[in-house]
């Protein structure tokens, strides 16, 4: 029994998310493949050989896989997918375009996301925006699933896998990549945003706010929140102000810097994933939802986390 | 150019499900059903094609129970032309329904097909990708611009940290994300009109397609709770919880 | 923030189970009228109102309407809105085919009204009054009238106004003194001065169609002299489109308790030779052609009264449900609760909760009566159903309206210290609310109209007529088990008891002793208005009975079956003190001599 893990790479380095789908794949049971698909990929394939607990890189290096376009990709997994159990992909932009394609070429269902492994056939995955929990079997021959990687540990260093060549198929020729925009500038909006860095009235004028949470804003792509106190003090416009008169939030990671925890400010932003809070008073009812509270003074531990992360 | 649009019936954006003490699922008995908002915006892509002039027909299909109708009405009052009902009261997953689709594809002979990336309930992201590789046609997921030439189509993909623009032969298979376009409002007349719209059923046995479940769902249950918050001491245990424990950053 | 979203099972069950929809699809006129096209038009509706008019409400109200030298701007993300909603053929829906209206039933508009009032009822103003005038001028109108305004003003492209109201002349509309003076090629200059005109000005469209109350030079004296003119704000090109300006101006507008973005206009006419317009129907008849219009205008601002209760309700709920104080009665040293847990704040919600949907039963019921009124083929049935209307109008205007009141300022009871404060938005439902009551005709004038023509003047032949349909219940009631039915049963029987007795009061009474009569008048139409609703929340309650009895375990239904009989308990109750007032009150109201007040 073996399981084949398609890499998440940029040809030159390998992406961290194949890391965590490693791991799961160890969670399985079996001897673990990592299939390196790419275009002078041979650097992210030596580096794929050094993960800890991968038996096998198997490399298909040809212009056609370069951008790894769903079409190719797939058609070359299902070539190679012979005694294979499992194929995994990170739920990645990439993954969630091949690993649905591999599936239906092998005419099996395909697992989405799956955040815990109960056995060889029965996984975890959220459902309903993650409102829900749905464990689910699979009966088919083999499963493709795609994992999310956060709610995995990422795979040590230390393997020293076989790296052996793959026939490279076909240029299908289906859809070709015209060009890319990477986009590493503006600030994520509110609503949308994973992070939110927040600010209240103890930065005390809107120069600091500026000064301190841009910084932390920008290390950690995240987007800028307020208190009331804040916005109506002046220290920024009101579309930022988090609450129950402003805009309702659920980042995965709230940090709460500054602001005391008025209920009118919970109620906009009780339902983040992570909370944190850095308040230099110990009482203030913020640090009864953060997950992670931090006594001190915002002006020396703001920078310092600034610093930290960036 | 004839352009398929599947529409699906789920539990409404708004609606925060509830998990069944049972754990046999989620409660949806009595919940307000609308369609899938991205396929919405699926259909606002194709009805804006045809308003361009770049599609003659838009066909909406909704695989399931009879009350997708519904969906395939509120489809018709965006300004598609017909619907298809593919009627089963079975689970419908997301290989099945590729599979109907498919064999709708067959038969309509579609130069596109939009899809929504994903259906909010349950969040599989899979329809549309299937079914491309079902009719070995290319596809172009999360897509926030389409444009359609000749015999290729150009489309802006929404990927991990930025976009990427790709070409595909047609016929293909797109899937929309977000910000592809902002549905509009039906209006009344329109919706009025739907009704008149042509609108076949049939069923999966009439497409000679098997449709029975592959995986089974053994439970379902409430995500696990807030854990109760702890102090740190300072930035760098801070920072290690936010990257080791919590896994957020 | 405050959300809305309609009540949309509510809205469908009453339509179906208590107003009758199929009987309404059955209408001549109405054949397309289904099940599924109601509901996916109270979907889309829902949607429009919940994202496009309900997030502008909060807005309107801190910004308002602006005037600027006869200029009125609306408030940011009016014009907008406006247009979508014309796109969207929202203004539309009951109107005539033959001039670009969907022609649906009043039924499905009643409920697509409610979605909009409680979403916005300040912008919600500008259509309501746009189809009062496009009423007049297809009952009333020439044919050329009609060619001229109604399609645009179908489609929303003009708006329109009603110009009753004078300095001298609010209720009493034979004060009117605006002249109208012949031209002698058919057309008519009009002078004077109307105020608190609703949307008499803005910025939204390129006209503004002004229906006016005028007096000819010849007209008698009082409500017989008064003839209704139709005076658009810029004059028709050959071609219809607007043309030159016509002598109407907006001379300012009013600072006022709540609506704060109806632009409420003091308009002057013919300050410079005249303003030009046509006359609508015959000399003289303008007071009667109002009249009609105004069942519809006045069924209208009922439904303001049911939406501005559910916008309450919804809005005190969400906050019962957050909010956090105290421990739960009767749990010692248990955690603190939301105030939900108190048994005070749950009778708050549910008097909220069961009068809306009591109000909302009603208000359905007889719009569903007018549609059989206006379209049934059966001369018989028509005139029956009228009756019905024709009673039940001044009681869904005055009898919602008043409970709005009652319900709003109960929701910002609910918020504590929190509903005093503007930021929560809940002192705005009841800031709305208070107009009400007012305008489209006082309280007190729907009340003097609810007993004198519509009860009096005919000896109670309509109202007995409800009240024994309504007896009809009782023995329905008696069949079911359980608590609940009990408790319904006697106090819908003392209710009708207290309505009858009244009703025979005021018949008896009201010919001998009019002002005697009158005293009652207000507390007689509550009291209509309370029977009514507990005659309808009863049948609610024994449809839902009948619901779970053939298996449905929709929720839906045993909460309205809980509502119900909330409803029998705490306000049908009331029913027997309102007609003690009715019958015994007049000595102590007119005994004072003025001085002595
Ligand atoms: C009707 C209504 C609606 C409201 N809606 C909202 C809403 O939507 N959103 C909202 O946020 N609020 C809302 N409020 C206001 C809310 O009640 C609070 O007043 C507000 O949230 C307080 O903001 P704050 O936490 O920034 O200020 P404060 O309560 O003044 O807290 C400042 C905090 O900063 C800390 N601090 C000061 N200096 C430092 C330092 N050097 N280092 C570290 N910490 C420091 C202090 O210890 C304190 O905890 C509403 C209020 C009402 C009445
Ligand atoms: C915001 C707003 C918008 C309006 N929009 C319009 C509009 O678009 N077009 C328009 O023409 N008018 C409009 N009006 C005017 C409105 O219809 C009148 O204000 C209303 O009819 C009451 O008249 P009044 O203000 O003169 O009060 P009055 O008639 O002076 O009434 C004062 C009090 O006396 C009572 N009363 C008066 N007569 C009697 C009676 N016979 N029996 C018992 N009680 C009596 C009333 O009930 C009231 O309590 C609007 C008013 C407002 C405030």
């Amino acid at each position: 029994m073996a399981i084949l893990v398609i890499a998440e790479h940029d040809n030159a380095s390998l992406k961290a998310a194949t890391l965590n789908t490693v791991s799961a794949a160890a969670k399985l049971g079996g001897e673990i493949h990592v299939l390196v698909a790419g275009a002078n990929c041979a650097a992210a394939a030596a580096e794929a050989a050094k993960v800890a607990g991968v038996a096998k890189v198997r490399v298909a290096d040809a212009a056609h896989y370069e951008s790894q376009t769903a079409e190719n990709l797939a058609a070359l997994v299902v070539a190679n997918a012979a005694g294979y159990t499992h194929i995994l992909a990170p739920s990645t932009a990439i993954g969630k375009n091949v690993a649905p394609r591999v599936a239906a070429l092998l005419d099996v269902a395909q697992i989405s996301d799956i955040v815990a492994v109960e056995s060889a056939d029965t996984f975890v995955r959220p459902i309903y925006a993650g409102n829900a929990m749905a464990t689910v079997k699979s009966a088919d021959a083999v499963k493709v699933l795609t994992v999310r990687t956060t709610a995995f540990e990422a795979a040590g260093q230390g393997g020293a896998a076989a790296v052996e060549a793959v026939a490279a198929g076909a240029d299908l020729g289906l859809t070709s990549v015209k060009g890319r925009e990477l986009t590493k500038s503006a600030r994520p909006e509110l609503g949308a945003a994973k992070i939110i860095v927040s600010g209240g009235r103890g930065l005390g004028n809107s120069e600091n706010y500026h000064k301190l949470l841009e910084p932390l804003a920008d290390a950690l792509g995240a987007a800028l929140g307020a208190s009331r106190a804040a916005v109506d003090a002046g220290y920024v416009p009101n579309d930022y102000q988090v609450g129950q008169t402003g805009k309702i939030v659920a980042p995965q990671l709230y940090i709460a810097v500054g602001i005391s925890g008025a209920i009118q400010h919970l109620a906009g932003m009780k339902d983040s994933k992570v909370i944190v809070a850095i308040n230099k008073d110990p009482e203030a009812p913020i640090f009864q939802v953060a997950d992670y509270g931090l006594v001190g003074d915002l002006f020396e531990v703001v920078p310092e986390l600034a610093k930290a992360v960036g | 150019m004839k352009i398929l649009v599947p529409v699906k019936r789920v539990v409404d954006y708004n609606v925060k499900v509830r998990v069944k003490a049972d754990g046999t699922g989620v409660d949806i008995a009595n919940v307000k059903m609308s369609m899938n908002p991205f396929d919405e915006i699926a259909v606002e892509e194709a009805v804006r094609l045809k308003e361009a002039g770049v599609a003659s027909e838009v066909v909406a299909v909704s695989c399931g129970v009879a009350a997708c109708q519904e969906t395939i009405r509120a489809a018709m009052a965006i300004g598609a032309d017909r619907g298809i009902l593919v009627e089963s009261d079975a689970e419908l997953q997301p290989l099945a329904v590729a599979k109907l689709l498919k064999a709708l594809c067959d038969k309509e002979q579609p130069t596109v097909v939009i899809c929504g990336k994903q259906a909010i309930d349950d969040d599989s992201n899979q329809t549309g990708q299937m079914l491309a590789a079902l009719m070995g046609w290319p596809q172009a997921t999360f897509a926030s611009k389409v444009q359609l030439g000749d015999g290729v189509a150009t489309v802006t993909r929404e990927i991990d940290g930025g976009l990427e623009t790709v070409e595909t032969k047609l016929p293909a298979v797109v899937t929309t994300d977000l910000r592809l376009n902002e549905p509009r409002y039906a209006t009344l007349p329109n919706i009025m009109k739907a009704k008149k719209k042509p609108l076949d059923t049939v069923k999966p046995a009439d497409l000679g397609v098997d449709v029975a479940p592959r995986l089974a769902t053994l439970k379902v249950a409430e995500p696990p709770k807030r854990s109760a918050g702890v102090r740190v001491a300072d930035v760098a245990q801070l920072v290690d919880k936010l990257k080791n424990e919590a896994k957020v950053i | 923030m405050s959300h809305y979203t309609a009540p949309i099972r509510d809205m469908q069950f009453v339509m179906r189970e208590l107003a009758g929809l199929d009987e309404v699809a059955k209408l001549p006129g109405c054949e397309e009228v289904s099940p599924d096209l109601v509901d996916a038009i109270l979907d889309e509706a829902n949607k429009f109102a919940s994202e496009v008019l309900a997030p502008l409400n909060r807005t309107g109200d801190q910004e308002g309407a602006k005037w600027d030298n006869g200029k009125v701007t609306t408030a940011p993300g009016w014009r907008d809105a406006y247009k979508q909603f014309t796109e969207a053929g929202w203004t539309a829906v009951a109107c005539e085919p033959e001039f670009g209206g969907q022609g649906l039933p009043k039924l499905i508009a009643t409920a697509v009204m409610e979605m909009w009032k409680a979403a916005n009822m300040a912008f919600s103003l500008c259509p309501m009054l746009t189809n009062g005038a496009i009423e007049a001028i297809t009952l009333s109108g020439t044919d050329e009238q009609k060619a001229a305004y109604l399609p645009k003003m179908v489609s929303g492209e003009w708006t329109g106004t009603m110009n009753l109201t004078e300095p001298q002349a609010g209720s009493d509309l034979a004060a009117v003194r605006t002249r109208a003076e012949p031209q002698g090629d058919g057309t008519y200059r009009i002078f004077g001065q109307k105020i608190f005109i609703t949307y008499g000005e803005h910025d939204m469209t390129d006209n503004i169609v002004h229906l006016v109350l005028a007096r000819l030079p010849d007209a008698p004296e009082g409500v017989k002299g008064i003839s209704l003119f139709v005076v658009p704000k810029f004059l028709l090109n050959a071609d219809g489109t607007p043309g030159a300006r016509n002598d109407v101006h907006c001379v300012s507008i009013e600072h006022k308790l709540g609506i704060h973005a109806s632009p409420t206009c003091v308009l002057a006419f013919g300050d410079n030779g005249g303003a030009i317009g046509t006359l609508v129907g015959e000399p003289n008849r303008g007071l009667e052609y109002m009249f009609i219009m105004m069942n519809e205008a006045r069924f209208a601002v009922g439904m303001e009264g049911v939406a501005l209760a559910e916008r309450a309700y919804q809005h005190a709920l969400a906050y019962a449900k957050d909010r956090i104080q105290g421990t739960e009665m009767g749990v010692r040293g248990g955690p603190k609760v939301s105030i939900i847990r108190h048994p005070d704040v749950r009778r708050m919600l549910m008097s909220m909760k069961s009068q809306t949907e009591a109000m909302r039963a009603l208000a359905y019921v007889v719009a569903a009566a007018n549609d059989a009124a206006h379209r049934s083929a059966d001369a018989a049935v028509r005139a029956e159903n009228q009756a019905f209307v024709d009673l039940m109008i001044p009681v869904v205007k005055g009898w919602s309206t008043e409970n709005s009141i009652d319900v709003a300022s109960t929701g910002v009871q609910v918020h504590g210290g929190m509903g005093f404060i503007e930021e929560t938005g809940a002192a705005q439902h009841l800031r709305d609310a208070r107009i009400t009551t007012i305008y489209e005709g006082t309280t007190a004038i729907q009340a003097n109209d609810l007993i004198g023509r519509k009860i009096a003047r005919e000896g109670g032949v309509t109202v007995k007529a409800l009240a024994a349909e309504m007896r009809g219940v009782l023995a329905q009631l008696a069949e079911q088990q359980g608590d609940a039915f009990v408790a319904i049963r006697k106090s819908l029987e003392s209710g009708i008891a207290a309505l009858e007795s009244a009703v025979e009061y005021i018949v008896a009474t009201y010919g001998k002793d009019i002002k005697a009569a009158s005293v009652g008048s207000v507390p007689f139409l509550k009291l209509l208005g309370i029977v009514s609703g507990g005659w309808l929340m009863a049948r609610a309650a024994l449809v839902s009975a009948r619901r779970l009895a053939e298996g449905s375990d929709d929720e839906f239904y045993k909460t309205k079956l809980v509502t119900a009989r909330f409803y029998a308990d705490h306000i049908l109750s009331q029913a027997p003190g309102l007609s003690y007032a009715v019958v015994n009150g007049a000595a102590g109201a007119l005994e004072l001599d003025e001085a002595q007040f």
